[in-house]
């Protein structure tokens, strides 16, 4: 019943995936490479790497992961269930959040959203950058650069992404 | 720039979505402004930001979040329905040829190398986008206490997300109450 776990996993990530794909990766890697073992960990990080180098959203990665563990079916169902909480979330917070307008929660709230958001991705960079939990100074550089060069210039992304993959061919 | 005019029926909102979605290399965000606010001038730029910040703090993507939320404005749930098919189908199609070219290729080491090297720049994206949205809150202590517990607990300790993150919306939303964040 693969697809069912999939269906059922995915959409309880979707519904905390607060700061987008990135947050959720963590949860993603684990469930997919430590718990269900359907691909390795050199797998997930080369699906993530081509759901990057594509157009659009990356939670086209859970497409792709969906593909790879139960073919057409799964990367439909896969991607349906990380989009879809999170899209009646979004539709119906939408509403409310209009009309909380001058609400001191409002504010509240979102003060308390955003440290969560900035810890969770920088977790999804660093479980990313660590496959397999084994540290790897090469991946670590190489991220770095990526970080660093994203926040000193104003390139596209797609230009770090290949600089990563020059530096890859060279050093791995 | 103040004269926008939302768009006329879904036809024209999925066309729209269609162009973000195939344009969106790199990120979908700065092409989605381009659309919506420059070329098609659907919505103003204060408009589309404003949206973007709720966006940013609600579960999901980002993008799909701020399409959702748009779309249901104007025209309901068939709004929503329709610009995120838009903007996923030619995205969905690309990623999933990607995958089925790649798989052919993936045992030459060079190759497994380059892509493996593509995945750890895309890793340093997020760490980048993280220091960004982290910098306005450099100056304040509890929020560095929820972020590094966030990263300790997740990173380190590999506890599951499923109970890190509803404790620290607990502890940041009580924090954010006692006015410490």
């Amino acid at each position: 019943m693969t697809l069912v776990d999939l269906a059922l996993y995915f959409g309880l990530l979707s519904l905390i995936s607060v700061g987008g794909m990135p947050s959720v990766i963590p949860a993603m890697q684990r469930y997919v490479v430590d718990v269900r073992q359907w691909v390795t960990p050199t797998d997930f990080i080369q699906m993530f790497a081509i759901g990057q180098a594509a157009p659009g959203p990356n939670v086209l990665i859970s497409g792709l992961i969906g593909w790879k563990v139960a073919g057409v079916s799964g990367a439909f169902v896969a991607l349906g269930a990380m989009c879809f909480p999170a899209a009646v979330v979004a539709f119906w917070v939408a509403g409310v959040w209009d009309r909380m307008k001058d609400s001191p929660w409002r504010a509240v709230a979102q003060r308390a959203m955003a440290p969560m958001v900035v810890g969770l991705v920088l977790s999804g960079g660093f479980v990313l950058a660590t496959p397999g939990n084994v540290p790897d100074w090469r991946l670590w550089l190489i991220a770095a650069v990526s970080a660093g060069a994203m926040l000193a210039t104003k390139l596209n992304p797609l230009w770090l992404l290949g600089s990563g993959g020059v530096l890859g061919g060279v050093l791995l | 720039m103040n004269d926008v005019t939302p768009p006329r029926n879904l036809q024209e909102l999925f066309v729209g979505f269609l162009a973000i979605g195939a344009r969106s290399f790199g990120g979908v965000m700065p092409w989605a402004y381009r659309v919506m606010v420059e070329e098609r001038r659907w919505i103003t730029a204060a408009d589309f930001t404003e949206t973007v910040g709720l966006c940013q703090f609600l579960p999901g993507p980002n993008i799909g979040n701020t399409s959702v939320v748009l779309g249901k404005r104007w025209f309901g749930w068939r709004g929503s329905i329709v610009v995120f098919l838009g903007l996923v189908a030619v995205p969905f199609a690309w990623v999933l040829a990607l995958a089925a070219f790649y798989s052919d290729y993936a045992t030459i080491p060079l190759v497994r190398s380059i892509v493996i090297g593509v995945g750890a720049a895309g890793a340093g994206l997020f760490i980048g986008t993280a220091v960004k949205l982290g910098r306005p809150l450099a100056r304040k202590p509890g929020a560095w206490v929820v972020a590094m517990g966030c990263l300790l607990a997740v990173a380190v300790g590999r506890v599951s997300l499923l109970a890190v993150v509803p404790v620290a919306a607990a502890v940041a939303f009580f924090l954010s109450k006692a006015n410490k964040l």
